[in-house]
């Protein structure tokens, strides 16, 4: 088992199996990410980048949400495992 | 009895709609916004009730961020103009886990509602079917699995909506021991809200639209004292506790284990996404997609208003052979039949680019579009969204302003709307392709004969292309500053688009064109022809030659105005082209044809290029027009808005005539600005 370590989503590595800690702030925003299932306890994974670097696609609560680096900073993960490859 | 179908968007909640009125149906708006606002009576075929149905806008949540938000959310909560009788759930069966958090939203209001469990083809072959009377058990409403593309399962939906008129019991949500922000936040409410309402204040604080919610008197003087951070704290209490309720029951539904970090209804799909969004081949699937729209889009319309102009031009004839010349008959020939003809002309445009758009939107395609130039679109600090409605300006812009809905911020929409006209649309084409092919021939000193005709086309599009996005640049950090949207874009499975729910939309957009638009742009074409054709000749002769064009209102004016043509490399003749082409960019060539006096083929007007490249100044013995004049033009029309059916579409867009007007005269004044550059620094180089 690997420690738990709070990190952004925005650095999340391909692979990693994460959860959901928190949405940081406030505004819409943070309203918008929480009700589209970013709330504690929930998986979520990195699928991919776009072609720029940015946004980012995630896999999360069975489907698969788009959000650039900067809103995915607001959401704290801890990576559980290594999803086998 | 009015029934109100909520759903997330790609749940298939339209389809459905479009299944239960039997496609019959009429768009309106909601009042104030330009929220569209569909409904419809049941289909006679499932029996002759008066059943009512409104389709709301697709939202994840009925959290007040947004005009689409609050228009759900008035609309349920009964502040609607509206009664409401039942509720129309449409949950996607592949995505449980998203798609109940709207559920409990909606179950918490205590109206009546019926779940349409919609999509279970898709959810079985993801292996996620679920058991519908297990989940009306958990969910306390009635629960019918239905098809909306096959149109299974709708005969037990209605029955249930029959049955369902008696209201459940509201299932409030009480704040747990630890949810302290929450009890809080809820105590300011005890006297003038019920706990529910309470409930939907707090989070429209926490997302700062308190507005949107309409909130009452009491009701602001009760929240004037709640702290921003304390309601963004309880707002986020709620939405975990409403998460737990959907996690309880997806476990129950032996849901829960099936999308641990992980997608099965995606399966598929990621597998196409790994071309159609790969960093290299995404792009250009992308490129190609948009080819073969653009190419379809002119090819196809192309001849069909080549058809209409025709058709017109032939009834106009058959009018003035019938009634004979006069003063009436050209009123009806060249004013209301032309006028006529102005507005059918942009149909083919607008009906293929809506399909062209419905069809890309429906299959999901649309979605990765944005995701796939998000990046670009937010260094202007807009939303990938704007990417598609800003292309399909260089085919049109009526089109395309009216594809602008698709963005929820209003003043991204109307940076995005302000923006399009700058695309050189296809209207421009044969204005440039007459200058060039009159003015810039080989033989002519100005240019080597090395240089294409061609890369001084390109070159108009680039400084369009330029100048679209520079202004958009300026306009979002000057007179319509907001952040940058933020990108929360859901990628849903990609699906076989259906054509039937397309072509509704693009009747629909079209019938609102013609209609609201229509009038204006007929009015403007009487008011155009008026000034092209008064006063009437005197010697009643009714000769259609150069003097009349000139002696007329709009000709003396640009007489008048050749003082500040002259600074551009104009003259009174070009002026007239100006004014008439106001009516369409392409009538510049028609009218240009009028005042030298002869009938100029729009297509191939040699006749015309001709006497533009050898008209001579009697006075000086200089040629008139010169590359230099004529690339001056050019450039003039690049920035200018002489398109009154886009200031027609604007208007309707926005609903009034402030932002026609500002773009009206900002453009022209650009327009002006940039051609006295060009003209003026071209002359102090030596050229013309």
């Amino acid at each position: 088992m690997v420690p738990a370590v709070v990190q952004s989503l925005a650095t999340l590595q391909r692979g990693v199996d994460a959860e959901v800690v928190s949405v940081e702030g406030g505004g819409a925003i943070a309203v918008r990410l929480l009700e589209m299932g970013f709330v504690p306890g929930s998986h979520v994974s990195v699928v991919k980048a776009a072609p720029f670097g940015d946004p980012l696609e995630f896999c999360l609560r069975g489907y698969h949400v788009s959000l650039r680096k900067a809103e995915a900073a607001r959401v704290k993960v801890t990576g559980v495992k290594v999803a086998s490859p | 009895m009015t029934i109100a179908i909520a759903g997330n968007p790609n749940v298939g909640k339209t389809s459905l709609f479009n299944v239960l009125t039997g496609s019959r149906h009429s768009v309106g708006n909601y009042p104030g916004v330009t929220v569209e606002r569909r409904f419809g009576k049941l289909a006679p075929r499932f029996g002759g009730e008066t059943l009512v149905f409104v389709d709301l806008p697709g939202t994840y949540s009925l959290t007040v961020s947004s005009e689409d938000e609050a228009v759900a959310f008035r609309a349920l909560t009964g502040a609607d103009d509206q009664t409401l009788g039942t509720v129309l759930l449409v949950l996607d069966a592949s995505n449980l886990a998203r798609n109940l958090y709207l559920a409990f939203q909606v179950l918490e209001l205590g109206v009546p509602t019926v779940v349409a469990l919609n999509m279970v083809d898709v959810a079985e072959r993801a292996d996620l079917a679920v058991d519908s009377a297990a989940l009306a058990k958990a969910l306390g409403v009635a629960v019918v699995p239905t098809n909306a593309r096959t149109g299974e399962g709708v005969a037990a939906l209605l029955e249930a909506l029959r049955t369902a008129s008696s209201a459940p019991a509201p299932q409030p949500l009480q704040p747990g021991a630890d949810a302290t922000a929450w009890r809080d936040s809820a105590a300011m409410f005890d006297n003038v809200a019920d706990a529910v309402r309470g409930r939907w204040l707090i989070a429209a604080i926490a997302t700062g639209q308190l507005e949107l919610a309409r909130p009452s008197e009491d009701e602001r003087i009760a929240l004037a004292d709640l702290e921003l951070d304390t309601a963004m704290r309880a707002t986020s209490q709620i939405v975990t506790a409403r998460y737990q309720r959907v996690d309880k029951i997806l476990g129950q539904l032996g849901y829960a284990e099936k999308i641990r970090g992980t997608a099965p209804a995606m399966s598929a799909s990621a597998r196409i996404d790994k071309v159609l969004t790969h960093r290299i081949w995404g792009l250009v699937a992308f490129v190609g997609v948009m080819s073969v729209v653009f190419v379809a889009i002119f090819s196809w319309a192309d001849p069909v208003m080549g058809l209409i102009e025709f058709a017109v031009g032939w009834l106009g004839q058959q009018v003035a052979n019938g009634l004979g010349p006069g003063l009436f008959t050209d009123l009806l020939k060249d004013g209301v039949i032309s006028g006529v003809g102005n507005v059918l002309v942009f149909v083919p445009q607008i009906a293929l680019l809506f399909l062209f758009l419905g069809l890309l939107e429906d299959s999901g395609y649309l979605a990765r579009a944005a995701f796939l130039l998000d990046r670009l679109m937010s260094r202007l600090g807009l939303h990938g969204r704007a990417f598609i409605p800003l292309l399909s300006g260089y085919a049109c812009s009526i089109p395309a302003i009216m594809s602008t809905r698709t963005i929820s911020n209003v003043k991204d929409r109307m940076v995005t709307i302000l923006m399009i006209p700058y695309m050189s649309c296809s209207a421009r084409l044969p204005i440039y392709a007459l200058v060039i092919g009159a003015l810039f021939v080989s033989t002519d000193p100005w240019i080597s004969d090395g240089v294409d005709r061609g890369l001084i086309l390109l070159a108009m599009y680039a400084l369009s292309t330029v100048s679209a996005l520079a202004m958009g640049y300026l306009y979002k950090r000057t007179i319509l500053v907001s952040p940058t949207p933020p990108l929360v874009l859901e990628l849903p499975p990609y699906r076989m688009p259906r054509l039937g729910n397309t072509l509704l939309v693009v009747y629909d957009k079209t019938k609102a064109f013609v209609r609201d638009a229509g009038t204006v742009i007929l009015a403007f074409t009487i008011v155009l022809w008026a000034v092209l054709s008064f006063p009437r000749d005197a010697t009643g002769a009714g000769g259609e030659g150069p003097t009349r064009v000139a002696d007329s209102y709009g000709g003396r004016a640009a007489q008048l105005m050749e003082p500040a043509l002259k600074p551009i490399g104009q003259d009174w003749r070009i002026g007239v082209g100006i004014l008439a082409s106001f009516a369409a960019r392409e009538v510049m060539v028609s009218s240009l044809g009028l005042v030298y006096g002869m009938e100029a083929d729009e297509d191939d007007p040699v006749e015309l290029r001709r006497a533009l490249r050898e008209d001579v100044d009697e006075a000086t013995g200089k040629k008139r027009h010169t590359p230099l004049s004529g690339l001056a033009l050019m450039v003039f029309f690049v920035y200018a808005c002489q398109c009154m059916s886009t200031l027609a579409v604007v208007k309707r867009e926005t609903g009034g005539w402030k932002w026609p007007a500002f773009m009206f005269f900002s453009m022209t004044a650009i327009a002006y600005v940039a051609a006295l550059l060009v003209f003026q620094i071209g002359r102090l180089l030596g050229y013309g």
